[in-house]
């Protein structure tokens, strides 16, 4: 017995069963009251199409399940190397391609073309309405989030609270709280756009010029508090937002500025545009802004403070802007959904989504604006998807265990994200050659600056 | 009275109840090369930091004389604040930013000290287009006259020592200093590597009239390479001269008998 389990494989072999037990039980029929144990018998016992082929027992597809991911590991951890070497090999060509100009600018016209005929290629209502309210508003978050984290290296974990503050300013412009409006004269959503991005931002300032004097662990616990502060407001100042009730009707946004005349209205489609235009803008920004050299002194603080002090990088300025920048996007967020959805309610500002924002950043891959909008489209659109009608006995409340076994997997395979940042990704390669004493240019392999 | 750039005087530095620096005085004339040595522990890294603005003296005075002329007081200023004054320095353990390139890492240095011009950056337009092109020019001339160009593109985490210390030199340099500080240069380098070090910090005095102030733990190079010194021992200054009068000096020889001086690495 001892011997076998000294074995590598069999190890191996009892890992992925132990794991595919786990989400056997996970995706398996819910308990009761009556019969406590229901949930478990059911969800190795109750019967199951063998890929459409026979009937049988979902243990039976399982254990199959196993063996294959058994042997895909074993394949991928004794040949992983030389797969990944053959791949990054026959890759310089189409890299090489790839990182032209031209091709690129003609890939990311492509995507946005793609991203302007959406609405007209997917037609259901569902997926119109998801697009404005599940997809871009996440991607609006993301983008900004990833400015602060990504960019800048500070964990904040209270971002909601700048949605919040961007939502709460479209419906006291609009005079939808209690608080009179500013000059007691209503505003039209769309004029709220440039207060509420002007307010997060001052927001930002306030909360960061004190706080980012703090550093890691310290800041992260600080700014929780910031979210937690904001959303219990909004809870419990009657007088001014309402509270719980949540504001008055917003109106729906409309422009009348000479010739241009529209007005947004319960249609989504309109919104996605308006959405649209604004993570472009966003997007041109904070590119630029990541290649200028306020990104290259994000970086140098986040690599080193003190070599970034030395060569005369005032730290705490750079870490507020990188606040105040980052939470611009979420204030038009709030904007966004408040003039949309017409009625805002404190419990949408919730730590949870501050840190399903946080989720998306991560998987996307900390400081690659590429890697975060992807994460945030796939996995808003994946979540939207399973929220949408009965697939493989997904339920809603069990998409956490889902979003932290997927954290997990990707921190071991692919800890620098999706579309990884160079930058990140070689932060982390050198790190992990500090651990393994591996030679640095070995970690740097098939990187090419 | 002469032309000086750093003058110190009376500096006590305390962590707790621990004396770092005592009473130390030292003055540094512009365009000198100045060296500071001692045993391990004898305050020279807490000196560096505390004309770095890093640490903050409890006691005494640190004057520095600016680009213009304009006398400005170290003590109570932060680090960065230090680096615009026309203050570089090095590190005892090169401190790179290692997941960049070495043109990045000069780059950074040569950019930093002026203004932020976040607008500019977010809308890069021709005055940010036109900074940018500077700082690249600056930068390629340094890592000419440091002689890294052929490493430019290099990431420095993969550099030789000896090549992460002349990175560091260009960095600093791009800040356009009045004066370097080098924390322990020659650490870790070769004898080969340490000539052309010598060599390089010469030039950067002589050809950038860049003034030299620097702590080394290699007797050779400290007496081939510094015009003056001054000896620490135990948080103050025990002696100063040339380094003649420094090798001749009884109190500096006992100083260093029975410590193990050539020990070079960290304090």
């Amino acid at each position: 017995m001892k011997e076998l389990l000294a074995k590598t494989y069999v190890r191996r072999l009892l890992i992925t069963l132990g794991v595919v037990a786990t989400v056997e039980l996970m995706t398996g029929p819910p308990g009761s009251n009556t019969a406590p144990t229901a949930g478990f018998r059911g969800s190795f016992a109750e019967s199951a199409s063998f890929f459409g082929l026979f009937k049988t027992q979902r243990w039976v597809l399982f254990l199959f399940l196993a063996l294959v991911a058994w042997g895909i590991a074993s394949f991928w951890i004794t040949k992983g190397p030389q797969v990944r070497t053959t791949v990054s090999r026959a890759l310089v060509v189409p890299r090489q391609v790839t990182s032209r100009r031209p091709v690129r600018w003609g890939a990311l016209g492509a995507l946005l073309f793609v991203a302007i005929l959406l609405p007209r290629i997917e037609t259901s209502a569902f997926w119109q309405a998801a697009m404005v309210e599940q997809i871009a508003v996440y991607v609006l978050l993301a983008i900004g989030l990833n400015v602060v984290v990504g960019f800048a290296g500070l964990l904040d974990l209270g971002y909601v609270a700048f949605y919040a503050i961007g939502a709460y300013t479209t419906a006291w412009v609009t005079g939808a709280l209690p608080l009179p409006p500013l000059f007691h004269h209503a505003l039209n959503p769309f004029w709220s756009i440039p207060i509420a991005i002007l307010l997060v931002m001052v927001a930002g300032i306030l909360l960061g010029a004190p706080t980012l004097r703090l550093r890691g662990d310290y800041l992260a616990i600080v700014t929780l508090g910031f979210g937690e502060i904001v959303t219990i407001f909004a809870n419990n100042l009657y007088g001014i937002t309402n509270g719980s009730l949540g504001s008055n009707p917003i109106p729906h946004p409309s422009i009348h500025l000479g010739p241009i005349k529209y007005v947004w209205g319960l249609k989504p489609v309109p919104y996605y545009y308006l959405a649209l235009g604004f993570i472009v803008l966003f997007l041109i920004v904070f590119s630029l802004l990541e290649h200028s050299r306020v990104g290259r002194a994000w970086t140098a603080i986040r690599e080193d403070e003190v070599a970034a002090e030395s060569v005369g990088i005032n730290p705490l300025k750079y870490k507020v802007m990188a606040f105040a920048i980052g939470a611009a996007s979420a204030g038009f967020a709030g904007v966004l959904t408040a003039s949309q959805s017409n009625n805002i309610f404190p419990a949408s500002f919730t730590l949870t989504f501050s840190i399903n924002i946080l989720v998306l950043v991560i998987l996307g891959g900390m400081g690659s604006i590429a890697g975060v909008v992807l994460g945030a489209i796939l996995i808003q659109t994946v979540t939207e998807y399973l929220n949408n009608g009965q697939h493989w006995g997904y339920q809603p409340s069990d998409l956490y265990i889902y979003l932290g076994a997927l954290l997990i997997v990707m921190m071991i395979f692919r800890p620098a994200g999706l579309i990884p940042s160079k930058r990140r990704r070689r932060e982390i390669l050198l790190s992990e050659a500090d651990h393994e004493n591996t030679h640095i240019d070995e970690a740097l392999l098939g990187d090419d600056v | 009275m002469s032309d000086l750039i750093f003058d110190v005087k009376n500096v006590t530095l305390r962590f707790g109840g621990v004396v770092s620096l005592n009473d130390v005085s030292l003055h540094q004339e512009r365009g000198e090369i100045l060296a500071v040595i001692g045993p391990n522990g004898a305050g020279k890294t807490s000196l560096f930091n505390s004309l770095t603005g890093v640490y903050q003296p409890q006691e005494g005075t640190i004057n520095f004389v600016g680009r213009n002329g304009k006398t400005v007081s170290i003590i109570g200023r932060k680090a960065f604040r230090v680096a615009t004054y026309g203050v570089a320095r090095t590190f005892q353990a090169s401190r790179m930013f290692s997941a960049l390139s070495t043109f990045e890492n000069v780059k950074i240095g040569a950019e930093s000290h002026r203004g932020i011009g976040v607008v500019g950056a977010m809308l890069h337009g021709p005055a940010t287009r036109r900074d940018e092109k500077r700082s690249d020019e600056r930068t390629v001339e340094l890592l000419k006259f440091v002689g890294l160009t052929e490493r430019a593109n290099t990431i420095a985490a993969s550099l030789s020592y000896g090549d992460r210390r002349r990175l560091e030199i260009a960095r600093g340099l791009a800040t356009d200093p009045q004066v370097l500080l080098l924390d322990e240069p020659a650490a870790g380098t070769n004898p080969s590597e340490k000539l052309e070090l010598a060599n390089l910090i010469r030039r950067v005095r002589d050809d950038m009239g860049v003034s030299i102030l620097l702590i080394e733990h290699d007797m050779k190079l400290v007496m081939s390479l510094a015009e003056r010194l001054y000896v620490l021992n135990f948080g103050g200054v025990i002696a100063e001269g040339t380094p003649e009068e420094i090798r001749a000096n009884p109190v500096v020889i006992e100083a260093y008998l029975g410590s193990t001086t050539e020990e070079a690495g960290t304090k």
